[in-house]
């Protein structure tokens, strides 16, 4: 069976109180998960400006994963509630300008759901891969 | 609840003379100390905001002039970033609807007080480019007449044959072209002409605010409540229709015209909405250092100069598409002749329709991204989308 070598590249905005705790305790656990992905610690993901995931996806990132605290229990109380008005923005924007807006995800991952981080890592790389590279890695007049 | 009135002592003017009539009498009436008002330069090939104190100063003001230099909004900032000593009066700002609706945004973004100021709207037929508009006054020789082909062509004084050969608001600014908010529904209080019988000009009222300023009024200038003009909305009905469907056509290829971008940041610093006095995009941030150029470079195999100017216009969008009022000044600034107005215009509202927002609607309705609710934008978790 032929496989294709494409590996996409990942790279994760994970908050600090859940997601990226999360992150860490799908490690300590030892789940495997793809090695696809490159984290970035944020403080909350209500703090994250689109123009950072808007800058890897330019530079030819094929996905950003941005996770952040359960509605509800997020430590600055409404952070991530603030993150999905802003993912919504910035994925209506990255469909006018014709780009992939699913190659931008928002999840929520608590501190206690390392599996669902490993999970939702595999998941992400099988669809992106489906997706194939960002078209814009090789676009250099952007 | 919005009352409309005639004015006794303008029946029979002709549109602009009977705003400069009005604005002199609310002069005069004493509520406002001044009015910022649009009016003709002294070469009379443009068309300036003023401030105007002196009633006698009112000659050549002229609201309607096809021709818009800034949106007045900067202007009204200026005005009212700070009170105004209480024996000072107040302001009346005359705006186009997409200024008042920017001064309305830029008043729930702290940077407006509104306590000193009014805010009269008017029915606005839409602006040539600057160059545009210059280039015709020197070619007819009368700004007059430039002017009234422009509220000809709305429809106003004649009827609009649906299906004439050339769409003549082709000649427009590309986001006039495409307004569907061309009345000041959310001013205190609004000059009205679209849909009037024999041309006489139409205050409406829409506001406490301006239920002051037309009892201010009411004897000086004869104000005589009327029920709103009968053909007022179905005339406006039928310039929205033909606009809706205008922007549902309007294709614009985003990332391929963004490419002429020469980052001269003058679509930022025209933009009303623009305010941040630190903005993330200055070139120190933006920038790299030499090593890191050649890099990139490397990485790529070639990188664009100036770098990330698609970089520029996405994060602009995302911080201000959800209070873009599209008046298209950036389009006129862009020296690169990008269809800025189209391309902002169309980003702004598809964003604004995520959450059943009009930028300067109602200043009461909060700012989408400083809200939320505990339930909305399924689809933004939903992978596929």
């Amino acid at each position: 069976m032929e496989r294709s070598t494409f590996e996409p590249r990942i790279i994760g905005f994970l908050c600090n109180w859940c997601t990226y705790a999360g992150a860490d305790l799908a490690g300590t656990s030892r789940i495997q998960y793809p090695p696809n992905i490159r984290i970035i610690r944020m403080m909350c993901s209500g703090s994250l400006d689109p123009t950072y995931v808007l800058k890897v996806l330019l530079e030819g990132a094929d996905g950003v994963l941005i996770g952040g605290c359960h509605p509800g229990e997020c430590h600055y109380i409404s952070g991530n509630l603030k993150a999905r008005r802003r993912v919504a923005i910035l994925k209506s924007v990255l469909q006018d300008a014709g780009l992939e807006p699913e190659r931008v995800w928002l999840r929520w991952i608590s501190a206690s759901e390392g599996a669902y981080f490993a999970e939702t890592v595999q998941e992400m790389v099988d669809h992106i891969r489906a997706l194939g590279p960002n078209p814009l890695k090789l676009e250099w007049a952007v | 609840m919005s009352r409309s009135f005639s004015v006794g002592e303008l029946k029979g003017l002709d549109v602009p003379e009977a705003i400069r009539k009005f604005l002199g009498t609310l002069l005069e009436s004493g509520a406002v100390k001044a009015v910022l008002v649009p009016k003709h330069t002294p070469a009379n090939n443009m068309v300036t905001q003023v401030l105007v104190a002196d009633r006698e100063k009112l000659d050549g003001a002229d609201p309607l002039a096809p021709v818009q230099m800034i949106n007045a909004a900067h202007a009204v900032r200026e005005l009212a970033k700070e009170p105004l000593e209480q024996n000072e009066g107040k302001i009346a700002a005359v705006l186009r609807p997409c200024e008042v609706r920017a001064v309305i945004e830029l008043i729930k973004l702290k940077q407006i007080l509104p306590d000193s100021l009014y805010l009269i709207g008017y029915d606005c037929p839409g602006v040539y480019d600057v160059k545009e508009y210059r280039d015709r006054v020197e070619a007819v020789g009368d700004a007059d007449k430039v002017r009234g082909e422009v509220l000809e062509q709305f429809g106003n004084l004649k009827e609009r044959k649906a299906e004439a050969a050339a769409d003549p608001e082709a000649v427009l600014r590309g986001a006039c072209q495409l307004c569907t908010h061309f009345t000041a529904d959310s001013a205190d209080l609004s000059l009205c002409w679209i849909g009037a019988e024999d041309h006489s000009l139409l205050v409406n009222v829409p506001s406490e605010k301006g239920e002051q300023l037309a009892q201010a009024m009411e004897g000086a200038a004869g104000l005589e409540e009327i029920r709103e003009a009968p053909g007022r909305t179905k005339q406006i009905e039928a310039v929205r229709d033909r606009r809706l469907k205008a922007q549902e056509q309007d294709q614009v290829e985003l990332l391929s015209e963004l490419q002429a971008c020469i980052r001269c940041y003058n679509c930022r610093e025209v933009c009303p909405i623009c305010y941040c006095k630190e903005c993330l995009l200055i070139p120190a941030k933006m920038g790299y250092s030499s090593e890191r150029y050649l890099r990139r470079a490397q990485k790529k195999g070639q990188i664009k100069m100036p770098v990330d100017t698609v970089l520029y216009h996405l994060t602009k969008m995302n911080h201000m598409a959800s209070s873009c009022v599209a008046c298209g000044l950036c389009e006129q600034a862009c020296p690169m002749d990008i269809p800025l107005g189209r391309i902002y215009s169309r980003v702004g509202r598809h964003v604004q329709a995520l959450f059943d927002y009009v930028p300067g609607r109602s200043l009461e309705e909060e700012l989408p991204v400083t809200t939320f609710k505990e339930e909305e934008l399924p689809q933004v978790e939903d992978i596929k989308r």
